[in-house]
């Protein structure tokens, strides 16, 4: 793509899908803080990208799964995050030094259930709607039953890793900025990444131009849920310990931000920094309708009406390839 | 009704349960047969719901005062999927169900077909408006009023209020709601400067906490529901503000964060919720109807408060990552009859 150098900066700028997430997060930022009159900016900004984190990953994931083309969506994310934490703390018990265990616990998981979840898909010829969400039954009872729903703390460590900060900024921000990288560097400079967007745009077409597009539908699989693994086991570290219901919110929560971020939910575009985005601005505008006492039917129709907003900015002024 | 009893364990349960069939001269029951028709089993509370009818209506079906007490979840907590399974009990031949409702309307049709089929049906926790069927309700008006009311005897000149509240649109979070406000009404030195849904789940809370946090003033209190405690506080901690009385809701992590605070610092709270054993309590209700036993229709079940009384007693009796619970006996069944009636 050539960059035509008569357009100003700013204009360009607005063709992109991602600056309306941006803008409105910004927006909502700057709501709250009037209201404060910008007291308490850094602790909202902190909070946000502590929370917004957890919405990030798990919405990365849903948007390469989105990226391969309609009727491409994992429902399993919160049984997903909900197993892989419950087994990874209940594999820690809590004990010092067992915080990589648990890791690997979670991410075992998460390819588990990536590799359950397309072979539905895959053998059974199951819309991949009614197979991650049957499969998610599934995972959450394994769930339910491994450990009947008890909370077991993190490791001290974990939990404070979990907690803590690095150069002024939440780790798990940290976590979710690195795979970031990784993501859009996959999907922008690597040829799995064409062959994702290939398979999106038109799946007979990279078919037939040698794409192996099982296999990459297979790798996406697995990578939203590895991915949903790590936001569980981060999560239950981070609020002290798994609970049953702790993905509950992460099912429309990790659609809305792929979709406000600015990628086709049609399939075959996608966009990492709108995620990031729409993660905080998830986050933003529910703390701006809270500070200012909007009550619970108002605040929903108004994030609702906000989000079809951005939706309906950013795809109208999306760049013409 | 104490919290000793649920220290007895399952035999002790077992031995009260062929104890308690002695003491009823009432009817026989050992024919009939009793499920428990849940809408949900997604949280810790539910689960331990769930065990506790597991160990005390089994027990009773082991030691024949019933002949079987199954236990039935519907997977979506939908009022048509628990109408559906109410139907199916109806086929089956049930003699009584004992039922935690997804809504206290959508069941009635289904309700009113038990009835009419000849079943007992005793709702509780989550109660059904059917008059045919009966109801062991919590007062949770009187649960949010008396969080306000500790919180005025702790402090007497008042201050700024947090409220977590529920799932929104849930009956039970509209009442613990008004219990709330009408407490502050009451109490006009504190005033509710912020309102966020924890939806009754740890992270949901210390999520909505900590991002309305920044825009508020000094906080005095924080009133919930259950199940928010422990998000709220850590929530408290990362933004560095002095930590408020936050009144608790019986989950063991909360109870464990109080007594840490206690011994380190003397922070003093209240912590109070429903146990779930009241589904122990809705099974000896039906099996006491099915006694033959006259039953008012409207049954009221204490909640379960904790202090700084008897704190680490209730904390050693319950299991990590739990909620404080007790086993209702027959004779606790017989009890809140009788003061009903």
């Amino acid at each position: 793509m050539s960059t035509a150098p008569t357009k100003s900066a700013l204009l360009q700028g607005f063709t992109r899908p991602w600056i309306w997430a941006w803008l409105a997060a910004a927006l909502a930022f700057a709501a709250t803080l009037g209201l404060t009159s910008g007291r308490g900016a850094g602790e909202l900004a902190y909070a946000a990208l502590s929370f917004g984190a957890f919405a990030a990953i798990v919405g990365m994931g849903q948007m390469l799964v989105i990226t391969l083309g309609p009727g491409n969506v994992d429902l399993s994310i919160p049984a997903t995050m909900t197993l892989a934490a419950t087994l990874a703390l209940k594999t820690m018990g809590s004990d010092p030094g067992t915080a990589m265990l648990g890791l690997a616990v979670a991410l075992a998981v998460g390819l588990a259930v990536g590799l359950a979840n397309f072979a539905l898909i895959y053998l059974l010829r199951l819309p991949p709607i009614i197979a991650t969400l049957a499969a998610s039954l599934v995972y959450q009872s394994v769930a339910i039953w491994s450990n009947r729903g008890l909370r077991i703390k993190p490791p001290e460590g974990l939990a404070d890793f979990a907690t803590g900060r690095f150069l002024g900024l939440p780790n798990v921000a940290w976590v979710g900025l690195a795979l970031a990288i990784a993501v859009w560097v996959v999907l922008e400079r690597s040829v799995w990444g064409r062959w994702l967007l290939a398979s999106g745009q038109n799946l007979r077409a990279a078919r037939l131009a040698g794409v192996p597009v099982e296999a990459v539908r297979a790798a996406t699989y697995v990578a939203v849920a590895v991915m949903a693994a790590l936001a569980g086991y981060l999560l239950a570290s981070f609020s002290g310990g798994a609970a049953l219901n702790m993905g509950g919110e992460y099912l429309l929560m990790s659609i809305a931000v792929v979709v406000i971020g600015g990628s086709s939910i049609a399939g075959g575009n996608s966009n990492v920094p709108g995620v990031w985005g729409a993660a905080l601005f998830m986050f933003l505008v529910v703390s701006t309708l809270n500070s200012y006492g909007a009550g619970a039917g108002v605040r929903n129709l108004l994030t609702g009406a906000i989000i079809i907003a951005i939706v309906i900015a950013a795809s109208t002024r999306r760049v013409r390839r | 009704m104490t919290i000793s009893r649920k220290m007895l364990g399952a035999a002790a349960i077992a031995m009260t349960a062929t104890a308690g069939y002695a003491a009823s001269h009432l009817g026989d029951t050992s024919d009939k047969r009793i499920a428990l028709s849940n809408n949900y089993a997604g949280n810790s509370w539910r689960q331990a719901m769930l065990q506790t009818f597991e160990d005390v209506a089994g027990a009773a079906a082991e030691a024949g005062v019933v002949a079987a007490a199954d236990a039935f979840t519907t997977s979506e907590n939908q009022a048509t999927e628990q109408a559906a399974q109410i139907q199916n009990m109806i086929l089956q031949g049930y003699d009584a169900i004992v039922l935690n409702a997804a809504s206290p309307t959508a069941l009635n049709g289904a309700v009113r077909e038990a009835c009419d089929a000849g079943i007992t049906v005793v709702s509780f926790d989550g109660v059904v408006t059917e008059p045919c069927a009966w109801r062991i309700a919590v007062d949770f008006r009187q649960m949010g009023r008396e969080q306000v009311e500790y919180l005025a005897s702790r402090l007497p000149d008042g201050g700024n209020l947090l409220e977590i509240r529920g799932l929104a649109g849930v009956f039970v979070d509209d009442e613990i709601h008004a219990g709330i406000a009408a407490g502050v009404e009451d109490n006009p030195q504190f005033e509710i400067v912020g309102s966020v849904h924890g939806d009754w789940a740890q992270d949901v809370a210390q999520k909505a906490v900590a991002g309305i946090l920044p825009s508020l003033p000094e906080i005095a209190g924080v009133v919930t529901q259950g199940g928010d405690g422990y998000g709220a506080a850590q929530a408290f901690r990362a933004a560095g503000r002095d930590m408020p009385i936050i009144v608790l809701g019986n989950r063991q992590d909360e109870m464990a964060w109080w007594a840490e605070q206690r011994d380190a610092n003397g922070y003093e709270t209240l912590s109070l919720s429903i146990a779930p054993g009241v589904a122990s309590l809705a099974f000896w209700v039906a099996q006491q109807v099915l006694a033959g036993e006259e039953v008012p229709k409207d049954l009221t079940v204490p909640f379960l408060t904790v202090t700084q009384d008897n704190l680490d007693e209730v904390l050693a009796s319950t299991p990590e990552g739990s909620v404080a619970n007790v086993s209702y006996s027959l004779e606790d069944a017989q009890a809140v009859i009788a003061e009903a009636k």
